[in-house]
């Protein structure tokens, strides 16, 4: 503590009061060094560049290298135009229809994991789990091109089982495939932290008392774990309503999400940076109030990060 | 991340040992492993190049810092000892555009180590330089219509001649093109078409233009891929409604969009790279391609076919500029000099399935790739095709707004 140093400023008259003033002064000091290496960080990089986006959707037409026009919102009336509402829509049923796969399949892993197998294997299986992260996500997007393409692994397994062939690739199917393959760690991570919290006893007590395992589940399990469930959905949520790669190349020609609309924007014909820049900024904001709502009204213990 | 893959992509796409003679022989069986893998790492560098958007500061930064990562896997850009600038040149092209032998040849020649970073499209490139981030580089590949864009914002500087040899050599048509009067800021170096490859025996007869693929819509649910390039799409379609393709009546932009809908359910996706190994496999039976990815995937696959449209198409050549924050345009002249001798660009054409706007360096080619209508169609087909043009800014929003109907719809 650099409280516990106050002589290494030589003082010429030794006030009584020194030792309570320094500790005056640490106790605001020490929150805002403490505070100063996320505070910096996220200074630079989040809400710098976030006021500045702001201020480029606030220039109609802002073009770089072009002599910019006054502001004005002219972008945002220019966003709200029905041919972008199909774009908005399609990125918002992608996150949703994939948070929703992404919880049917990992609850009951998480559950499994947390409750059900050996404790010693927890960590293991854990990590195995987790272990698909750690290649590039862009591999694992051509990894499903090669599985779901018409001549491809999928279509050999089901030639093998006499079922019939699908043809997936670029189409809206494949999409939810690639998402919910990508997000479905950070959905099964964040649900097995609040199944394992859960209290094992009121499950006995539930069964003592009679309750059948599936009211067991919906009314014991679910409620305990809310907190997790809202956590976890958001998670997957705002990372697959903003994803670029999967829709990119699993989607086929119709697959024009916010991302590649922005995308488009910055780096394609138009560079209307203006107009991409609003985009992003109704994104942020779309995203925002959900966190902010789940925050007010959610369970308070739900940590969001 | 994308980065580094982005430069390997470049590094690895010919192995120095089997230079032209295996490639040299015309059909002769190629190398099997480099030419897949450079396309994977191709693509990747095109889908990278999106994610880097995701993260704009490593974007923007990484002409700078993102360097050394090349260092893996190639003697050619293993750091020089010497480090500063006067010994390095940093080139921002496209993918296909160098490989080991040509930056290999250039340092021994010179002594000056070349570091190559990818982009996949003209407006990227553009975004990344006005945006400030392209300083370190000295060599850029820009297409025709983007020098004249790149010249109305003052990035380029105007080449002086007395230091640049054999431009003489250049065809007529090169001499003095329309992007660029008498060559002031560009030197043309690349040339090429876009047109539709396809596996005639699938096919079962030939294709002769982009209207097969409205002849036979029906059967052809999910299984074409066209380039993702609103200019090329949409240039093509108003080809085939006799129009051109820098059209800029907003009528019969839209007569092209409504024609292009028709084949909506045709096309599984738009890729610019990425249509190959699907196109290998049967899984897509017409792909849109640039001249010379469409080459160097039937040089592997030579059972493919590839054609420039008879109602016409698009040419496009790839000049070499020095924009005008050039750290080092002391090498960036000794590579203009380097790849406009005949010898080299003649190398360049065998090994990497472009054309050359170099009269002396085609002299230099066997007969059987002169006569390759490929690589080098004949002035018949050449009459009906068009360079793209830059449009007014609203004719450009009229097209992006289209494009992203269609891509949405």
């Amino acid at each position: 503590m650099s409280s516990s140093t106050p002589s290494s400023s030589p003082l010429a008259e030794p006030s009584p009061l020194a030792p309570s003033g320094w500790r005056k002064l640490t106790r605001l000091v020490e929150p805002i060094v403490l505070l100063v290496p996320s505070g910096v960080w996220l200074l630079l990089l989040l809400v710098a560049p976030t006021l500045l986006i702001l201020e480029l959707s606030l220039i109609p037409g802002f073009r770089v290298g072009q002599a910019a026009g006054g502001y004005g919102i002219g972008n945002y009336i220019e966003a709200f135009q029905p041919i972008y509402f199909q774009v908005i829509l399609r990125s918002i049923l992608f996150a949703v229809g994939s948070t929703v796969i992404c919880m049917m399949l990992g609850f009951p892993v998480a559950y499994w994991i947390a409750i059900m197998a050996p404790l010693r294997w927890r960590n293991l299986l854990l990590v195995l789990f987790v272990l698909p992260l750690w290649t590039s996500s862009l591999l694992r997007a051509y990894a499903w091109i090669a599985i779901l393409r018409p001549s491809g692994v999928l279509n050999s397994l089901l030639n093998v089982l006499h079922l019939p062939n699908q043809d997936w690739l670029n189409q809206t199917p494949a999409v939810y495939i690639g998402m919910a393959y990508s997000f479905l760690p950070y959905m099964v991570l964040i649900l097995y932290a609040s199944l394992e919290k859960l209290d094992r006893r009121l499950l006995e007590a539930a069964s003592d008392l009679g309750a059948t395992p599936q009211q067991t589940f919906w009314k014991v399990t679910v409620p305990q774990t809310l907190s997790g469930i809202a956590a976890g959905g958001l998670l997957v949520f705002i990372t697959s309503l903003g994803e670029f790669v999967v829709p990119e190349l699993l989607g086929g020609a119709s697959s024009m999400t916010m991302s590649r609309l922005i995308y488009n924007q910055f780096l394609g014909a138009t560079r209307n940076w203006g107009l991409g820049s609003s985009f992003s900024i109704l994104m942020i904001t779309g995203v925002s109030i959900g966190i902010a709502l789940l925050l007010k009204y959610g369970d308070r213990d739900t940590t969001v990060t | 991340m994308p980065l580094s893959n982005q430069k390997n992509g470049s590094d690895g796409d010919f192995d120095k040992s089997e230079s032209l003679a295996s490639r040299s022989q015309g059909r002769s069986p190629l190398p099997r492993f480099s030419p897949a893998r450079r396309r994977f790492l191709k693509t990747s560098a095109a889908a990278a190049s999106g994610l880097a958007l995701a993260n704009c500061a490593r974007n923007l930064s990484n002409a700078n810092s993102g360097s050394s990562p090349t260092a893996t896997g190639s003697p050619a850009s293993s750091p020089s000892p010497a480090g500063g600038s006067a010994s390095e040149l940093y080139i921002y092209t496209w993918a296909g555009y160098t490989d080991d032998a040509l930056i290999e040849g250039f340092r021994e020649k010179t002594g000056i180590q070349v570091v190559v970073d990818l982009y996949d499209s003209n407006e990227a490139m553009m975004a990344k330089m006005q945006a400030g981030g392209g300083s370190a580089y000295s060599i850029i590949y820009p297409s025709d219509y983007t020098v004249i864009e790149m010249v109305k914002s003052g990035m380029l500087t105007s080449l002086d001649k007395s230091r640049v040899e054999g431009l003489d050599a250049l065809k007529p048509k090169w001499q003095n093109p329309v992007y660029d009067r008498g060559n002031a800021h560009s030197i043309p170096t690349i040339w090429g078409t876009t047109g539709l490859i396809y596996d005639p025996q699938k096919v079962g007869k030939s294709i002769d233009g982009w209207n097969y693929i409205w002849d036979n819509r029906k059967n052809l649910t999910r299984k074409v891929t066209l380039i993702n390039d609103v200019r090329e799409v949409l240039g093509a379609t108003l080809r085939t409604l006799g129009y051109s393709y820098n059209t800029t009546n907003p009528d019969q932009i839209k007569k092209a969009f409504n024609k292009l809908v028709q084949i909506k359910p045709a096309i599984a996706s738009f890729l610019t790279t990425g249509w190959e190994d699907q196109l290998a496999s049967g899984d897509i039976t017409v792909s849109m391609a640039y001249s010379q990815d469409a080459i160097a995937l039937i040089d592997e696959k030579p059972n493919l076919k590839y054609i420039v449209p008879q109602t016409g198409s698009s040419v496009w050549t790839d000049t070499m500029v020095i924009p005008k924050s050039a750290p080092n345009p002391e090498a960036a002249y000794a590579w203009i000099n380097y790849l406009l001798q005949p010898e080299i660009a003649a190398e360049m054409v065998k090994q990497l399935g472009i054309a050359t706007p170099s009269q002396a360096a085609f002299d230099l080619l066997p007969q059987e790739i002169q006569k390759d209508v490929r690589r080098f169609p004949t002035e018949a087909t050449l009459s009906k095709c068009e360079g793209i043009a830059p449009v007014p800014e609203k004719i450009t929003e009229v097209y992006d707004q289209y494009w992203t109907r269609l891509t949405s719809s």
